[in-house]
């Protein structure tokens, strides 16, 4: 498969300021790939090298197949972060103008901009001042013009950023629709639930380097951890609760699974039961990605994390996880898995 | 080439539909007004064309330096990297701000000519004398525009900002240490003098047809070639700080500052 971006050893600074270390990155054609790290990792910046909007210190950018990266912005749809258009323009007028910078012909301008409308959901106000629109629809309209040339990369900003829970599953679900046709995506953003239900792959930018690079579908849906709360624990049950594994861990009244396998779960449960412990309740943590998240940018091991190699945990893990996700998992993740459900529970039925 | 120049055309176009809308042009609009009453209404006595042109070669160039600084504003937005990521070279970008900033001092210009027309007759000066005239004022408006273009921080970081800004001082500072300062400093240092002096010649020769061309236009005299080479000088010195600019803001990292 071509690699659409491919970033080589690059290096960013800001005055005395290092942001970007070596950055080595490959996002081939047709992936959703997203880079996760927290504020000020140099995901923006990372964003801005690859339009050519500043110039790397040192190091190799290859987009589309070519270093000339002005050259190839026609191909490239860019949604920033903080998205401010110039207020004084109807969406129509603004998608217009930036057609024509674009160099598209009329006739395929006015249709296209009718069908982008029409994706976004903003064909009611289309012929309104910008400024009187919601903070979600200016959010729609960045979706909309950066699909204007139907481009084949997206680079997209932190898209959900200073929206409500409706308003971020609505843009997440539009740019899930965005992510079918087939473009290749670039996802900058610090929220996991965006990253778990969009991209292919994410890889964490942490201390000016792509840490650590995972399949999103191997840990998606994975619960991070498990505390078992349970009555009084004597010593003797906790020193054998914490002989069943190293991820075992036991205070009075509670057991910690982590990272989660149910399988661990079970003989946990089992020794509990044995012993006529009261079982209180089981809480699952935070999600399997965002403990390896955590952990890289803090700088911990991950490796007792990663366990997409081993195939029987994965074949246990995936039985487990397809019954609905837990009440603990991120709300905006839930709402629009369950969304995704029922949609292709649709589809099914359609077929 | 021509994509840069249809493109720089397009964006403003882009640029002076907001600029409208959002009536910002409301500020010049009462600067022209403005200068009209103060210095050009009717008071009684005739006004002559080098009275005429000495208040225009003074407005048009702070006029310029004032629209440019709006445009720079509009610029130098977050705005701006949607409008780069659509196909829009720097160069494009840079120049459709130029032009923007030219026409609105332009159309002010044209108001307070046509004010001056209808209402206070300038006794020496006919159609063509008057766009004669104006022609090295118009140069003069774009040079000034170019200039703040050059010297925003959208194209010139701090260091380099202040490094023109001390050429143009020093430029300028033979005409303000001319005589005695000069001559003090001449019993002192004569050596340091004479590179003094050849350094405010050499700096001071650029900013030779802006000065000329206001001249020209007051005196409104353009039978000698020197007139016409002037303008040449004009334009082509126009033609260099937009390139020195261009050049500038391809060079840099484009970080537009957060309003």
């Amino acid at each position: 498969m071509t690699d659409v971006i491919v970033v080589e050893g690059l290096t960013k600074s800001y005055g005395h300021v290092s942001v970007l270390r070596g950055v080595h990155l490959r996002v081939a054609a047709g992936e959703v790939y997203g880079l996760l790290g927290p504020n000020g990792a140099g995901k923006s910046t990372l964003i801005h090298l690859l339009l050519g909007f500043l110039y790397p210190d040192s190091g190799r950018i290859r987009v589309l197949g070519s270093a000339d990266l002005e050259a190839q912005r026609r191909q490239i749809g860019y949604i920033p972060e903080r998205q401010r258009y110039h207020n004084y323009y109807t969406p129509r007028e603004y998608l217009t103008f930036l057609g024509r910078f674009d160099g598209m012909p009329e006739t395929i301008l006015r249709k296209r901009i009718d069908e982008l409308l029409e994706l976004t959901g903003l064909t009611a106000v289309a012929n309104r001042y910008l400024r009187t629109l919601s903070k979600g629809m200016i959010q729609r309209l960045g979706i909309a013009q950066a699909l204007l040339t139907d481009p084949d990369l997206l680079l997209i900003d932190e898209p959900t950023s200073g929206l409500d829970l409706d308003g971020q599953q609505e843009l997440l679900v539009l740019l899930n629709d965005v992510r079918q046709r087939g473009h290749t995506v670039l996802l900058c953003t610090h929220r996991l639930a965006e990253v778990e239900y969009l991209c292919d792959r994410v890889g964490i930018l942490t201390n000016g380097k792509v840490a650590l690079e995972v399949n999103v579908a191997d840990v998606r849906h994975m619960t991070g951890s498990m505390v078992v709360q349970t009555g009084p624990l004597d010593l003797p049950l906790r020193q054998r609760l914490e002989m069943i594994g190293r991820e075992i861990r036991c205070d009075e009244q509670a057991v910690v699974i982590s990272p989660h396998s149910p399988e661990l779960q079970a003989k946990v449960l089992q020794v509990l039961i044995e012993a006529n412990v009261t079982i209180r309740a089981l809480e699952p943590q935070l999600s399997r990605l965002a403990q390896i998240y955590m952990r890289t940018v803090r700088g911990e091991p991950v490796d007792n994390l990663l366990v997409t190699d081993q195939a029987p945990l994965r074949a246990v893990l995936n039985e487990a996880i397809n019954p609905a996700p837990t009440d603990d998992i991120d709300p905006l993740l839930k709402r629009l898995l369950q969304r995704r459900e029922g949609d292709s529970r649709q589809k099914d039925g359609h077929q | 080439m021509i994509r840069t120049g249809k493109q720089a055309i397009l964006l403003t176009g882009f640029t002076l539909l907001e600029y409208l809308r959002s009536g910002r042009f409301f500020l010049e609009l009462t600067i022209v007004i403005a200068s009209y009453v103060v210095f050009l209404r009717p008071t009684g006595t005739p006004m002559n064309a080098g009275y005429l042109f000495t208040v225009a070669g003074i407005f048009g160039p702070v006029l310029a330096i004032l629209s440019t600084g709006f445009m720079i504003g509009l610029g130098d937005r977050p705005q701006g990297y949607i409008i780069l990521s659509h196909n829009v070279s720097r160069g494009a970008y840079l120049i459709g701000l130029f032009y923007a900033a030219c026409l609105v001092v332009l159309v002010m210009y044209g108001i307070l000519c046509l004010l001056v027309a209808l209402t206070n007759r300038v006794v020496d000066l006919d159609l063509i004398g008057w766009f004669l005239a104006s022609l090295p004022l118009i140069l003069n408006i774009g040079l000034f525009s170019a200039l703040t273009i050059l010297l925003s921080p959208l194209v010139l970081g701090t260091g380099w900002r202040l490094f023109v800004l001390a050429l143009i001082a020093l430029a300028l500072s033979s005409n303000v240490i001319g005589g005695p300062i000069i001559n003090q400093l001449e019993e002192i240092n004569p050596f340091l003098v004479t590179i003094l002096r050849a350094v405010q010649t050499v700096l001071s020769g650029p900013l030779v047809p802006i000065f000329y061309g206001y001249q020209i236009s007051i005196s409104g005299s353009f039978s000698e070639v020197s007139v016409w080479a002037n303008l040449v000088a004009q334009s082509s010195l126009l033609l260099a700080f937009l390139g020195l600019a261009r050049y500038a803001f391809n060079q840099r990292d484009l970080i537009f500052s957060v309003s």
